[in-house]
């Protein structure tokens, strides 16, 4: 009996001291599946089909927990004692950082794993595997977390049934958020076991969200972290089984865009998943070993779990496609990754079933920026079908596919020629999918309009035209609607560095329906600088609303003025400080037919503090005329110069001088009104008896067909005379005038103060404080020349 | 107390009067100029002197009498978890990674009066945790543990989903709620009679020596008596990867009452108690001594 008893003793020792080294020797893994209740703290990726909230959804907290109870599941297989932080997803069990912290600490667990996965916060995407212990990168404050994150991160890299776009990265969490300082994530501060926050991959990567819905997915990262902590134990060779992984996919069929957005997708997650394939595993008898399906959760994934080493045939059947098989190796305690792409089964032949455009004799003409397009019943082959493809006559162009290959777009780089009987041929040679070619060709004809390209009517500003430096504003007419669909990303002003100049998108005005022609006006919001040159630039791709499209780009260089400078040697004739003197009018006011216009100052000025402002209409086309009480005492004589600054709107009105002799009021035509903003015009006295004038007003007409307006605001500032210097002006001071290369030289015997070069509409191209214009870009013709000298001036002939 | 050891904060600084029942009377930033950050504070019951971790990773002790601060440990952890016996020495864990990268963890005790570091259980694999009693100290752990002597008074402590309350040698454990991940931070009341302790997913349970249920206070963490009636805890909020705000909380103990004692701003506070103050910790490593006065 004492024998027996001491003998019980014995034993019970030895299986308490079994336990303990059993005990000592067994690692111990704390698991926290991060986050946790689908609440505030929570990441939820809105997915079709769930709505924002939706707990059936995509959360972290529901991956991160599927993914901590596979891992604790194989832990406890391959003999480490385990701890877990939850086992429910409730805003319960969802632990404060600092009691997660101090539950791993009490538990005495050598290793941490905190589970979750990633988002970029931002709207760019990407996938990878990060990993972060805490500290410094290459200094962790845990001894051996570093290691621990280097043993983990390759396992979780490996994975083939995800898209990685880019490699695995390690990071100290000080390092990687360094605006928090030292506090770091909150489950690695405090913590004594030597602990990783593990982010296995992006879950705001839409399709990578659709595989973290997948129960199979989120088991294989939980197998890779085991791998992982295998290796850090060195107990990989302790473990005899095995799993195989892989994503089934459409071997062309592309992923459906499902979201209320379209998503990014890399790689062949542009390819559709397959739901509900039976995926067998066989072994080498054929026997079925393990048996399991896709979800039906886009994602494709399936997992063989625990597997015996050896070879083995993976077999995968889909109803809608051919059966597929791969053989597989099975290693211990190691992954296997086999993906398929599936060939759909297709079995009639491809036909064209609908196209555009449809025409047949007697039909309206189609639009010569149309495209083609070809349905089909399936998925065509991109290379026969478009090798199958000829127009007669032909047209340069690119093809486009949409919906999986199914409908066929071609497109003419510029337009269809006008006027043209086209006939397409696609030749039975075009095959499906699966490598089945037509019946037979197929055919069709359309005959297009006689318009094929926008036409400019007009552009400010155009090419050379001085533009006052004071926010300028831009304008493009066309002799149709525009599309305005992101219209100003089609028209950029550049300075002469490549500079885009702003503009603010709501003071954007563009034509409306109803319009008679289309336009879109953009004022700038930042000045230019005078003397300087600048670029507009018009894309191609303006086009209209029915996709007829610009001839080609331009670049217009104009030059920025200042229109407001001091003009030498001129004498101010009228300020407009006051407009009390001046009245405005339409019509034939003698016989009561028209009516007055409302004359006022404006602030918008140049010099002193106000300019003549008149919002004006037009009464039967009748001109407008602005006259004066009261003549300056200053004459004007045949030769002499005028100067004035106007402000106009683009009306394309004609605006002429008035000069009066005290009994005859003559116009001397100056300008079309075809910019916007202040401009300086200088115009000779010539073609009127040689008499004495006084400077009179002016007088607007409507000059334009299509452009001119009814009615418009026009602006006028400082009224300046330079006279004549009555003797032969190429002999003034020994002036001469000279064209040398690119530049219009003057000389004289005397101070030249400027020049300025003059088209024959009067409108002052270049302006200059020197005697020397650059004449570099600006159109060949013949212009004036008016040269600046001892306060007079010199006005000559140049052709350029 | 030296001259310009404590530095009294601006008045502003501290929260008005709360309610009506406690006032902040005063708010003090401790061992200013003397040491750096400080974390994981804890006071003896007498409120005499304090234990932490300084910015090295040493475990120290400040005494309040002489204002003289010694570096009990340098070891790895040595600052996290130490605690007071009533013995007047300080038990604490150290640990190291060994072979095949498992965590020994070793037990230590320290005489004040000596100087001296006595290693009480040695390296060891698994929880190893120091637990502070009436008359002295422990070491709980899975292989061996320790006790300072045979009969060590009263002592609480938790493992798992338990609550472990030695009194007159006498081991009870209690499960009074449940709580899948466990308990945490227990604490025995100055007078003996009562426990409190955090259970995970629950909140702050007030118990008494026979494991009945007397209170429970709110999901609060690291609860500490402050005296018979009353405990400080932390509140503290993170938004699952960082600490967002924490702040420190008096609950009375019965449930029927609590407080805030500073804004939720700082994060991971820890406060302790002891001798009728209130120690805590910044984010930043700043230890504050606040007295309060209650009016019932």
């Amino acid at each position: 009996m004492k024998k027996n008893s001491l003998h019980t003793i014995m034993v019970a020792l030895l299986a308490v001291f079994a336990v303990n080294v059993a005990t000592a020797q067994q690692p111990h893994v704390y698991i926290n599946p991060g986050h946790g209740g689908y609440d505030s703290d929570d990441r939820n990726m809105v997915i079709y089909p769930f709505s924002q909230g939706d707990s059936a959804g995509s959360w972290e907290s529901k991956s991160n927990l599927r993914k901590g109870l596979a891992l604790q599941d194989i832990l406890q297989k391959k003999g480490y004692k385990t701890s877990i932080s939850r086992v429910t997803n409730t805003t319960a069990d969802d632990l404060a950082l600092s009691t997660i912290v101090a539950l791993c600490n009490q538990s005495g667990a050598d290793v941490f794993y905190s589970i979750h996965s990633n988002a970029t916060g931002t709207s760019s995407r990407t996938n990878f595997p990060m990993v972060f212990y805490r500290g410094y990168t290459g200094s962790p404050q845990i001894p051996n977390a570093d290691v621990l994150a280097a043993d983990l991160e390759p396992y979780l890299y490996a994975s083939q049934t995800t898209v990685w776009t880019h490699n695995y990265q390690i990071w100290g969490d000080w390092s990687f958020r360094p605006e928090w300082g030292t506090q770091g994530y909150g489950v690695l501060r405090g913590n004594h076991a030597v602990a990783n926050l593990s982010e296995g991959s992006f879950h705001d990567y839409i399709p990578e969200a659709y595989r973290l819905l997948g129960l199979q997915y989120c088991w294989m990262e939980g197998w890779n972290i085991s791998l992982g902590a295998d290796k850090y134990f060195d107990r990989l060779g302790n473990y005899s089984q095995g799993v195989i992984s892989g994503n089934i996919r459409d071997d062309r069929i592309k992923r459906l865009q499902e979201c209320a957005q379209p998503f990014l997708v890399y790689g062949d997650d542009n390819l559709m998943p397959i739901h509900n394939a039976t995926v067998r595993l066989l072994d080498d008898n054929g026997t079925e070993v393990q048996r399991t399906q896709t979800d039906t959760l886009r994602n494709g994934i399936y997992t063989f779990k625990f597997v015996n080493p050896g070879i083995y045939t993976v077999e995968v059947t889909e109803p809608s496609h051919f059966t597929q098989t791969a053989t597989v190796t099975v290693n211990a305690n190691a992954s296997t990754y086999q993906n398929f792409y599936l060939k759909r089964v297709r079995d009639t032949p491809p036909e064209v079933v609908e196209y555009g455009p449809v025409w047949s004799e007697g039909d309206p003409a189609v639009k010569c920026s149309t495209p083609i397009t070809l349905a089909f019943n399936w998925d065509m082959d991109s290379l026969t079908t478009c090798s199958a493809f000829t127009l007669d006559p032909p047209v340069e162009g690119h093809f486009r596919w949409e919906d999986s290959y199914y409908r066929l777009i071609f497109e003419p780089t510029d337009a269809f020629d006008v006027n043209t009987l086209y006939t397409l041929t696609l030749k039975k040679t075009a095959e499906h999918g699966g490598g089945t070619p037509m019946e037979e060709d197929f055919t069709l004809q359309f005959y297009t309009q006689p318009r094929n390209h926008l036409s400019e009517l007009a552009v400010f500003p155009y090419e050379g035209a001085p533009v006052h430096l004071k926010t300028p504003t831009v304008e493009l007419r066309v002799d149709s609607l525009l599309d305005t669909y992101n219209l100003f990303q089609r028209l950029r002003v550049l300075d002469d560095e490549g500079n885009e100049l702003p503009w603010n998108k709501r003071s954007i005005k563009y034509n409306k329906k109803g319009d008679d022609y289309g336009f879109v006006r953009i004022p700038l919001t930042r000045d230019i600088e005078a003397g300087k040159d600048y670029h507009l630039i018009l894309d191609v791709d303006i086009a209209d609303t029915a996709g007829i499209h610009l001839p080609a780009a331009r670049d217009i260089v104009f030059h920025g003025v200042d229109a407001g400078a001091n003009k030498p040697g001129m004498a101010v004739v009228e300020d407009f400080e006051n407009v009390d003197n001046y009245y405005a009018y339409t019509g034939n006011i003698y016989i009561h037919e028209g009516h007055g216009l409302p004359l006022t100052t404006s602030t918008d000025r140049l010099f002193g503090s106000k300019s003549m402002q008149l919002v004006y209409d037009f009464y039967n086309d009748a001109p407008v005329i602005i006259s004066n009480y009261a003549e300056s005492d200053i004459n004007f004589n045949l030769g002499d110069t005028v100067g004035f600054h106007v402000w106009g709107d683009m009306s394309y009105n004609k605006l002429y001088v008035s000069l009066s002799d005290g009994s005859i009021a003559y116009g001397l035509p100056s300008v079309t009104i075809d910019f916007h903003g202040w401009r300086y015009v200088t115009l000779p006295i010539e073609g009127v008896p040689d008499n004495n004038y006084k400077f009179y007003g002016f007088m607007i007409s409507r000059d334009h067909e299509l452009m001119g307006k009814d009615g418009g605001t026009i602006r006028f500032d400082n009224v300046l005379k330079a006279e004549s210097s009555g003797i032969d002006e190429v002999s003034l001071a020994g002036l001469k005038v000279m064209c040398e290369g690119d530049y219009i030289v003057a000389s004289a015997d005397t101070y030249i103060q400027g020049m300025e070069l003059i088209d024959m509409n009067g409108r002052t191209i270049k302006a200059v404080g020197s005697n020397c214009i650059n004449v570099n870009g600006i159109a060949p013709g013949v212009y004036l020349v008016r040269v600046f000298i001892n306060g007079r001036t010199s006005t000559q002939k140049v052709r350029l | 107390m030296k001259k310009g050891f404590v530095i009294l904060l601006a008045l502003a600084a501290l929260l008005p009067a709360m309610a009506q029942e406690v006032e902040v009377t005063s708010l003090t930033r401790l061992l200013e100029g003397v040491e750096g950050p400080a974390y994981y504070p804890v006071l003896d019951s007498q409120g005499s002197r304090l234990l932490f971790l300084s910015e090295s990773g040493a475990l120290k002790l400040h005494d309040f009498a002489d204002g003289v601060t010694t570096t009990v440990s340098r070891d790895y952890v040595a600052g996290h978890d130490a605690c007071f016996g009533g013995d007047g020495k300080v038990y604490f864990v150290t640990q190291e990674v060994g072979e095949n990268h498992l965590v020994y963890r070793t037990g230590n005790c320290y005489d004040v009066l000596t100087g001296k570091t006595a290693i009480v259980t040695e390296a060891q694999h698994g929880a190893v945790r120091a637990v502070p009693a009436t008359h002295g100290g422990a070491l709980k752990a899975p292989v061996q543990s320790y006790s300072s002597s045979t009969d060590i008074g009263s002592a609480v402590w938790t493992e798992g989903s338990t609550v472990h309350v030695t009194v007159n040698g006498e081991e009870r454990v209690f499960s009074p709620v449940d709580s899948w991940a466990g308990y945490l931070w227990a604490s025995l009341s100055p007078d003996g009679k009562r426990v409190a302790f955090f259970a995970a997913g629950k909140g702050i349970v007030v118990i008494d020596l026979r494991g009945q249920m007397l209170a429970m206070l709110g999901n609060y963490e690291m609860p500490c008596w402050y005296n018979n009636d009353y405990l400080v805890a932390q509140n503290a909020k993170d938004d699952g990867h960082q600490f967002t705000s924490s702040q420190i909380l008096l609950l009375k103990a019965d449930g029927t009452y609590s407080t805030e004692l500073t804004k939720p701003a700082s994060m991971t506070m820890q406060p302790t108690s002891g001798g009728g103050k209130i120690v805590y910790t910044t984010i930043d490593g700043l230890l504050y001594e606040m007295k309060i006065n209650i009016y019932e």
